[in-house]
């Protein structure tokens, strides 16, 4: 019956795929982008079989002819790439929880939330709450809505050349995802421990501090791993600006078209984002077990 | 005194596990080597010349053109934005709009029709009947592995790199090299997580599809896609939020998105226009962040 009322019989399942094709179709036509865009260019074709080629043979040794006396070996230029871009990405990771934190604290609702004791018991808001809350809430969507490379382009015009700025670049966005998120984790966290501590008496402060947060604690110490993760690949990435991580060698390799080398530089970056996805992948299956 | 003493013994004696310490360690031994190297400190930031440029870039280069010369009106000010949008913001914010949604389509396409064959439920010689003593064979397993293990593979590499070595490729000029990058990427991270979702599906409904003699590409179409498509479409939200955030980065590239103008307004040291783009870039992240917000809430509440 229902369906012979309806204009055409599709169901909203149906109904989200055809947007879902109208939104690609249009999208397509925008971008101007034609299916035969897909092959290689003009004149790269044996670019292309040589690009791929060498992913077989990656590269062990410089492919340059000429190498500067002194130069270390290839292989050790590469160890020293792949500790950089780690350490650049702890470095990053470090400044961004130490920003994050606080920012999450004043911006979880849970921290401003008041119980009206009354007939009702109504939650309302601290006074301070609502004026803090929302400001709060603009400023991290403002850090975390700017990419990190962008973050990169203004306070490397800012201040010139310095190492300082990549681990910042990489520190604001990701301090305002993770203040996003902790403060989400916080205001979802079970509130069992926490009615506990208010029934026996405890002040809001500190049914938040022991009540709230040591609950929601495994569930950020798990994401912070997984945005650890995500600020190794920023981290590579970061070498396209001149800072001595994996990406500005592969970017000096892809250049001079070694693509052997390239592929080494490829491999260091998926070796050293999996064995950092393990690793994490193990801790977190600990913290969210328990 | 007692007390504290049996909360001591407690502590020794509760077990340890040897993984936990070595990563205790080796997370403060990675933050103090990275904070060890003094080029990494900030404290020179704000010295002697550094300081000069930083006055002169917040004084003189990023204030709008315009508005430089003393004598100015709002209405200078309104034009430059309006010119600004109107010549290259708003093409820019169409075409890092439909760079993502594109990508994000074609990795949900690739994604969704491969997660079935990487989860462990279906992806066995038996599919969702729950007979535990089944051998299981070795090619669905190998299959299994593989899928999964491309996954892994696709979302490793960060889409700016898959961009760059893309570009190269297929030549200038076209979209395509974000298109893809970022479609790759996210390949991988969605098909992980529609996987792990299939595996966590209720047994009940597969099973009587099963079981009324249902083969596995019947179970796929008619079970698992409907069943799984609500929390299929909750990631797919997500990601698309953060397509756009990543293709505005992309233009840098030298592919159409708003990244392009940042990165020729800096290459001509116009920093009131990188501002703006920067802005505008984050302007529409957010407005993106807020519509997949909206759309997923929805979703939430429908369940």
């Amino acid at each position: 019956m229902n369906a012979l009322r309806r204009p055409f019989p599709v169901g909203p399942r149906g109904r989200l795929l055809l947007v879902f094709a109208v939104v690609g179709a249009i999208s397509f036509s925008v971008l101007g982008l034609s299916l035969s865009g897909l092959l290689p260019a003009t004149g790269a074709a044996g670019q292309f079989g040589d690009f791929f080629g060498a992913a077989l043979h990656p590269a062990v040794d410089y492919q340059a002819d000429w190498v500067p006396v002194g130069a270390p070996p290839f292989l050790q230029t590469v160890v020293r790439a792949m500790l950089e871009t780690l350490l650049l990405a702890a470095a990053a990771m470090s400044l961004a929880l130490w920003m994050a934190i606080p920012l999450a604290l004043w911006t979880s609702e849970s921290l401003w939330a008041r119980q009206v004791r009354g007939a009702n018991g109504r939650e309302s808001r601290h006074a301070a709450g609502r004026v803090i809350l929302p400001v709060l809430r603009v400023f991290i969507a403002g850090m975390r809505s700017v990419h990190e490379l962008l973050w990169a382009v203004v306070l490397l015009a800012a201040f010139g050349d310095h190492e300082f700025l990549a681990v910042l670049a990489i520190a604001i966005p990701f301090s305002g995802t993770l203040a996003k998120v902790f403060s989400e984790m916080l205001d979802e966290a079970p509130t069992d421990s926490t009615s506990a501590l208010a029934e026996a008496g405890l002040s809001p402060i500190l049914c938040f501090v022991f009540g709230r947060l040591p609950r929601a604690l495994p569930d950020m110490t798990a994401y912070s791993f997984y945005r650890f993760e995500c600020a190794v690949r920023s981290s590579a990435v970061m070498g396209f600006f001149g800072f001595p991580t994996i990406g500005y060698y592969l970017k000096l390799s892809y250049e001079n078209l070694h693509y052997r080398e390239v592929w080494t530089w490829l491999y260091a970056l998926i070796a050293l984002v999996l064995v950092f996805e393990a690793w994490s992948a193990r801790l977190r299956s600990r913290w969210i077990a328990r | 005194m007692s007390r504290l003493r049996e909360i001591k013994r407690l502590r020794r004696a509760a077990p340890r596990s040897r993984f936990m310490h070595f990563s205790r360690y080796a997370l403060v031994a990675l933050v103090v080597a990275a904070w060890a190297n003094p080029s990494r400190w900030p404290f020179q930031l704000l010295h002697g010349q550094r300081a000069e440029n930083l006055r002169r870039f917040l004084d003189r280069e990023l204030t709008p053109y315009p508005l430089r010369d003393g004598d100015w009106g709002a209405g200078d000010l309104f034009s430059w934005f309006a010119d600004l949008f109107a010549t290259r913001g708003a093409r820019a914010t169409l075409a890092t709009l439909a760079i993502s949604a594109l990508a994000i389509l074609l990795a949900a396409a690739c994604a969704w029709t491969l997660a079935p064959f990487a989860a462990r439920n279906l992806s066995t010689r038996r599919p969702v009947e729950s007979l535990n003593s089944a051998p299981e064979s070795r090619a669905w397993r190998l299959l299994r592995g593989g899928v999964f293990a491309i996954f892994i593979a696709l979302r490793a590499l960060p889409e700016y790199i898959l961009a760059y070595l893309l570009i190269a490729l297929l030549g200038p000029g076209t979209a395509w090299p974000a298109v893809l990058a970022l479609a790759i990427h996210n390949t991988g991270i969605l098909g992980r997580l529609s996987a792990e979702s299939v595996e966590n599906l209720e047994p009940g409904p597969l099973q009587a599809l099963r079981y009324s003699g249902a083969r596995r590409s019947d179970l796929i179409v008619a079970g698992v896609w409907p069943l799984s498509i609500g929390r299929w479409l909750t990631y797919f939200f997500y990601r698309f939020e953060t397509c756009v955030r990543e293709s505005t980065a992309l233009g840098m590239l030298g592919i159409a998105s708003l990244g392009y103008w940042i990165s020729d307004a800096q290459a001509n040291h116009y920093y009131d226009e990188v501002f703006f783009f920067v802005g505008l870039s984050g302007l529409i992240v957010v407005a993106a962040d807020f519509a997949s917000a909206r759309a997923r809430r929805s979703l939430r509440e429908s369940d």
